[in-house]
């Protein structure tokens, strides 16, 4: 860092201007941190905008979302999911690296009344994971992006999602290794996930992201 | 110097009211729950052992047969309005703390009545009257006397309340921390407390344990010269058209709850005794004092207010109108010593917005609907993680030395013997999804008591599984788990594979020639 000497008028107001704060971009943003950060375009989601991540059992698909929950929970949000199905496992959640004190799941829900609970779940924690039901409306699911928006809220909807979303995540499964035939253990993985959004760049490469334990 | 003061108590007031509304809980053991806690117990369930901040379970198994009631604050706070409106025929000014717990000074009504012991007996009588049997009310001198002397109940004569102070244990003091620190150092008894010299008591305990010395001494809970109210200080809202309906009327006293207290925040005050004041159409005024023990928040302001409509609205034939006017005059304001949030505004405001939402959540779904994960012990992924309804405490009351290591993170717990190792599947399926381990011939694979299996598993059938299951490319296993060997009745055992079938690793257990899918790794 070099000195610069200022004339002597001036080296106050100077230097008041260069120390006045900016606005913090993460104040505005959840960051990413590790593999899938390096995937997203700015290693970062937006808040108030909506991700969607898709892939059916055993792509993937859950530890995605999980990483996303690691995020926000670490950056010191609630978050809440909903869990339609009500096989999410809390104990992966611990070690995907979410805080459990947290995380709250939300099971059983009647497919009638999802949009309001998501809804009330947007006003309240900062950020959301819904499994998307099968037959939502495009009506409601952009009213739900409205209203993520207005909250500043992070959407995330795992599943087909009717409206628009500012990123999607699709996990094309994963190869494991450590486990041969009638020996040895599933010790780590490497996830394929495809990643593509508006803003500043999209992106249709297949990355790896390798993933241990 | 503190004012003689009477506190007219009436115990488990929600048990109380639950019975006022509904006659089939008269003398039964009954009990009152507030989120999953007992906030109340009757006579005959403390009999038992059942006290407040037990769990329902818990409850339930020290008392068979007890009945059990949410509780309703609402009820409560219409019921106490008679109680209330008994008392004010005898004594005219009176502060209500909470539904169940009323206080007032004594000076003028005893001078009345021709002494304590005769104001008492016309208290109780008069409660009595109103329906309300189980009332006790004590005099002393101070407020906080008055409270403990009407547990008893008894009349403490005047000048002689550090007398009646002294043998009481400090756990009355209501701060736990600050009583079992006090226990520690050999001071059990308020006597003992009050002993020590006040400038080394704030020394070494800070303001709170200043506080709890001079309750302890028989000294009022605040200096002598309050600060009054700036005359100008009252919020009042005209209801156009008048307010008939209970929703209307706490709606608007909601709100100027938050201006009042917004404005005495902007002088850097805040209120400890609010008075709510009513007028009817037909010109009738209604007051009534509440007290809070610490400054009132927007949320227990707003919640007295709500008490108090409730009591006067629902009550029939009390208004013969609807509500024209609203007003909230603070009778008692202190300053405000704040409470120093965060650095960044804190995350208490997030986990209250939190709580509210998932709360509200739950209201919709019902208590189970919202439920967040704890790591415990356990062999299975299912077993090894249980799932707390929200605003349960996480932690139980009794841990043994290994839950409290699993509360840690996950990675930090010791590990249970018998776990199935390597990374945690992100999906549990309970009950097991059914499917088929199949050799290479077609037949389910099967392991023998000694934990062989009779062939290697050669394709993974599942309905649920993308595909339906597959060709099993890689695989390890069988870990035998064991159940209950000693009983003859419920053993079972298991035995557990890790496959990968069609790119997608699986838990698969297989008990008795039949397989299923426990987990996927998703």
């Amino acid at each position: 860092m070099a000195l610069v000497t200022l004339p002597p008028s001036r080296r106050i107001d100077d230097a008041a201007r260069r120390a006045r704060p900016v606005a913090l971009a993460h104040e505005r943003a959840l960051p990413l941190a590790g593999e899938l950060g390096a995937l997203v375009p700015g290693a970062r989601l937006r808040r108030g905008s909506v991700t969607t991540v898709e892939g059916g059992l055993g792509s993937g698909a859950t530890s995605v979302m999980l990483r996303l929950v690691a995020a926000a929970t670490t950056a010191g949000e609630w978050t809440a999911a909903v869990d339609l199905a009500g096989t999410l496992g809390g104990l992966a959640a611990g070690e995907a690296g979410v805080v459990l004190e947290r995380f709250a799941v939300v099971r059983r829900v009647p497919p009638a009344r999802w949009s309001t609970v998501v809804a009330a779940l947007l006003d309240g924690v900062g950020l959301v994971v819904a499994d998307v039901p099968v037959g939502l409306r495009a009506g409601d699911a952009r009213r739900l992006v409205a209203r993520a928006r207005e909250r500043g809220t992070v959407l995330v909807a795992v599943g087909p999602w009717p409206a628009e979303a500012a990123l999607h995540l699709r996990a094309e499964g994963s190869v494991w290794r450590g486990l041969g035939r009638g020996a040895g253990l599933l010790a780590d993985r490497a996830l394929h996930v495809q990643v593509e959004g508006r803003g500043a760049a999209v992106r249709g490469t297949v990355d790896r992201l390798a993933e241990a334990g | 110097m503190t004012e003689r003061t009477g506190c007219l108590w009436l115990a488990d007031w929600p048990v109380v009211a639950a019975r006022s509304r509904d006659d089939a809980l008269l003398g039964v053991p009954v009990v009152v729950l507030e989120r999953g806690l007992v906030r109340a117990a009757s006579a005959e369930a403390r009999a038992d052992g059942v006290v407040p901040g037990l769990r329902r379970r818990e409850a339930e198994s020290r008392c068979p047969g007890l009945s059990v009631v949410e509780a309703d604050e609402r009820g409560e706070a219409r019921a106490f309005e008679a109680v209330a409106r008994a008392v004010e025929a005898i004594v005219a000014r009176f502060e209500l703390e909470r539904p169940g717990l009323l206080l007032f000074p004594t000076r003028g009504p005893s001078r009345y009545f021709g002494g304590d012991a005769a104001l008492v007996e016309r208290v109780l009588a008069a409660v009595g009257e109103a329906g309300f049997t189980g009332a006790r009310m004590g005099v002393a001198d101070g407020r906080f006397a008055a409270r403990l002397a009407a547990r008893h109940p008894v009349v403490v004569p005047p000048g002689e309340s550090v007398a009646f102070l002294a043998p009481c244990p400090v756990a009355v003091l209501g701060d736990t921390e600050l009583a079992g620190l006090l226990a520690h150092l050999g001071l059990r008894t308020l006597g003992a407390f009050a002993a020590l010299p006040a400038p080394a008591v704030l020394a070494r305990f800070g303001v709170e344990g200043r506080r709890a010395h001079r309750l302890a001494r028989g000294l009022d809970e605040r200096p002598v010269a309050p600060v009054s109210p700036p005359p100008d200080l009252v919020e009042q809202h005209e209801l156009d058209p008048p307010a008939e309906r209970v929703d209307v009327a706490v709606f608007a006293g909601k709100r100027l709850a938050d201006r009042l207290l917004e404005r005495l925040a902007a002088l850097g005050l805040t209120c400890t005794r609010v008075i709510v004041e009513a007028e009817t159409e037909h010109g009738e005024r209604w007051s009534r004092c509440w007290r809070h023990e610490a400054a009132l928040t927007p949320a227990a302001l707003a919640e007295r207010v709500r008490w108090q409509l409730e009591g006067w609205l629902a009550h029939e034939g009390a208004l013969t109108g609807g509500l024209t006017l609203l007003r909230l005059v603070p009778d008692e304001v202190v300053p405000a010593s704040g409470r120093q949030l965060g650095f960044w505004g804190g995350d208490q405001a997030a986990a209250d917005r939190a709580d509210r939402a998932l709360a509200r959540v739950q209201g919709l779904l019902g208590p189970d609907a919202v439920v967040t994960p704890l790591p415990r012990g356990g062999r299975t992924p299912a077993e090894r993680v249980g799932w707390v309804a929200w605003g349960e405490p996480r932690a139980p009351a009794h841990q043994t030395a290994h839950q409290t290591a699993a509360a840690r993170s996950p990675a930090e717990q010791p590990a249970w013997p018998g776990t199935v190792p390597g990374p945690s599947p992100a999906r549990v399926f309970e009950p097991p999804l059914p499917a088929e381990l199949l050799d290479v011939r077609g037949r389910a694979v099967a392991v023998s008591s000694r934990g062989d299996p009779s062939a290697p598993p050669a394709a993974l059938r599942c309905a649920a599984l993308p595909g339906g299951g597959g060709e099993v490319e890689a695989w390890a296993g069988p870990w035998a788990h064991d159940l209950r060997w000693w009983d003859g009745r419920s053993r079972r055992r298991r035995a557990l594979w890790q496959v990968i079938a069609n790119g997608v690793a699986c838990l698969v257990s297989v008990e008795r020639g039949c397989a299923a899918v426990e987990a996927v790794y998703d």
